[in-house]
């Protein structure tokens, strides 16, 4: 693996968007949305939505991946131009998440530097959201990964993102607090890994209403390592460089 | 010229009731009609980790005073049978020289881009054996890999993107400094007539010029080896000329080509060598001439009346003395006699065509 090659695999990925400040904003905004309904309906619930959309801004365009992969692959076939050339299968992975990246850093510091605007927070603190943050980026990466080597048909690949995204993003308490919920639910709630980032995350902005305890931060940091590893486990499964 | 790879008895076979190579031998077989299509396939097991003496003459090759490999592509009893039980491929073996232009030509499905995709080192085989430049396909792939360049079939350029993107986007991939390839793109762009369009993105180019850029994105690179997939689809018959001419020049230069295409006058102006491919399986291998020869496509003479209304004949004459009987009669009779040289299309179509009705019985 060469860096020049994952850079300029990332930099060729992301080269439309960029070249498109519409679609770049639209990109990057997705995970804001809510917060702006939120803020508008309800101002209270405008910081631990923000805490959200920052755990969700790199994971949204994670989830994309799917579509880069399907593309490349089926589409422009630029994955097979690369195979047959000096160029890494690492490279070609990692360049193709760095692009999701790039797409999603702006939206990642705006929501940040809103928060750390409104709401003090340690150091170490903050490297921990960042780190809820990337670990969220890298497990819903994995998925789009799976996604985009899975599917044979453009419809499934543009539609399948977008569900999973609903479904991990909008639909569990991740910008809405927790307790909205029926008690019964929330254990449920909890099983999905873009809830328990989220609780983490805003229990470290010191927004829950009730603390955590050790354990339950303990637990809560091993379940998201878990999901990550589960998740490239699948990929790895799934990934073929050279077609069996 | 074509050396095709013919397996010669004795045979072991396994205790798993699989055959064994014991022996190959390369054959300087002109133009032959190889295996009948429909005839039961032998099933070989040649593992690349197998290390039968045959692997290691494969492996040498034939090579000139000056070292230089002359076989770049070696291919014995290669098999592809996809995970869901496709059989794509069988026992196709052939061998390509250095800077030789070789068509792959077959109907849609015939196994065209399977047997690319493999040489390509983008598709693992199932059976059998490949090399390039000496290179087992399977072992040693990345090695493999710096020496080719591939423009697969179907391919698209980002709509988004210029032309000079794509083309100075894939040199950086590749490893060229920043000037080298800003430098290589507008050469390649000027090359093939796109220096004018090198800013326009791909959306506002032709079908053509689109083509063109992703043939630039594969030549960049200088590869040795450069398989091409259908790469004249869609082209005006001026862009398909263009890209003929920057074949050809590749050639020249030394570069070897292994081409797919449906456009028999393509294979015509380009074929150095040929294999016709149906149901997986080489239905011919040799030169273009020699397919002619071979599936017994002649001269045709149209013998018709100076003006329109009479009747039309169409004449294969076998022999000079029968062509000069026709023309006689034709000068007596005040008739037309057009001379049509066989085409390489008849002979595809005798060639193939033989197994459709092979199936039909």
């Amino acid at each position: 693996m060469k860096l020049n090659e994952v850079l300029y695999i990332g930099l060729w990925d992301s080269l439309p968007f960029l070249r498109d400040p519409t679609l770049f904003v639209i990109l990057s905004g997705i995970a804001f949305f809510p917060v702006l309904f939120l803020a508008l309906f309800t101002g209270s619930a405008a910081l631990p939505a923000l805490v959200g959309a920052a755990v969700m801004s790199l994971a949204f365009l994670g989830l994309n991946v799917a579509q880069s992969v399907y593309y490349n692959k089926h589409w422009f076939r630029f994955q097979d131009i690369l195979v047959a050339s000096p160029v890494s299968a690492l490279s070609y992975a990692l360049g193709l998440s760095l692009s999701s990246l790039i797409g999603s850093t702006p939206a990642l510091v705006l929501s940040f530097s809103i928060l750390i605007y409104y709401v003090p927070i340690a150091p170490l603190n903050f490297l921990a959201v960042v780190a809820i943050a990337a670990l969220m980026w890298l497990g819903l990466v994995f998925i789009g990964y799976t996604i985009g080597l899975s599917v044979k048909n453009t419809r499934k690949a543009n539609s399948l993102p977008q569900i999973l995204g609903f479904l991990l993003g909008f639909l569990p308490p991740v910008y809405y607090p927790l307790s909205l919920l029926p008690a019964s639910l929330r254990p449920i709630a909890m099983l999905v890994p873009t809830t328990e980032a989220a609780q983490l995350a805003k229990y470290y902005f010191g927004l829950l209403p009730t603390s955590l305890s050790s354990t339950e931060i303990l637990v809560s940091w091993a379940y998201l390592l878990g999901f990550v590893a589960l998740m490239a486990l699948i990929t790895a499964r799934k990934a073929h460089w050279v077609d069996p | 010229m074509i050396e095709a790879v013919e397996v010669s008895s004795p045979m072991k076979a396994h205790g798993n009731g699989t055959k064994v190579l014991d022996k190959v031998k390369l054959n300087a077989g002109k133009g032959q009609l190889l295996t009948p299509v429909g005839e039961k396939s032998r099933q070989y097991d040649a593992h690349p980790d197998s290390h039968h003496p045959a692997d290691a003459d494969l492996r040498l090759g034939a090579c000139t005073e000056d070292g230089l490999q002359v076989n770049v592509v070696e291919v014995s009893s290669l098999g592809k049978t996809y995970p869901g039980g496709t059989e794509a491929l069988r026992d196709v073996s052939f061998s390509i020289e250095r800077g030789r232009i070789f068509c792959l030509l077959g109907r849609n499905g015939a196994g065209k881009t399977t047997l690319l995709r493999i040489l390509a080192t983008q598709l693992q085989p199932s059976t059998g054996r490949a090399t390039i430049f000496g290179l087992d396909i399977s072992r040693e792939a990345e090695k493999a890999r710096t020496r080719i360049a591939v423009l697969p079939q179907e391919a698209r350029p980002q709509m988004m993107l210029s032309a000079f993107d794509h083309v100075r986007m894939m040199c950086l991939i590749r490893g060229m400094p920043r000037a080298e390839a800003t430098r290589r793109a507008n050469q390649i762009l000027e090359q093939f007539d796109l220096w004018e369009h090198r800013n326009k993105v791909c959306a506002d180019l032709s079908g053509g010029m689109r083509q063109r850029v992703l043939l630039c994105m594969a030549l960049i690179a200088d590869p040795e080896l450069l398989f091409l997939d259908e790469p004249t689809i869609g082209l005006d018959p001026l862009g398909r000329r263009q890209v003929w001419a920057a074949v050809r020049r590749l050639a020249k230069a030394g570069t070897t080509v292994l081409l797919t295409t449906h456009y028999m006058d393509e294979a015509e102006h380009l074929a150095d060598n040929l294999a016709i491919i149906e149901k997986g399986k080489v239905a011919f291998l040799g030169t273009v001439d020699e397919a002619k020869d071979v599936a017994g496509v002649g001269m045709r003479m149209i013998v018709e009346p100076l003006v329109n209304g009479g009747q039309r004949e169409v004449l294969h004459p076998s022999s000079n003395e029968e062509i000069l009987k026709i023309v006689e009669r034709s000068v007596r009779e005040g008739l037309k006699v057009t001379f049509q040289p066989p085409s390489l299309e008849e002979a595809f179509i005798n060639i193939v065509g033989g197994s459709i009705d092979d199936e039909a019985q």
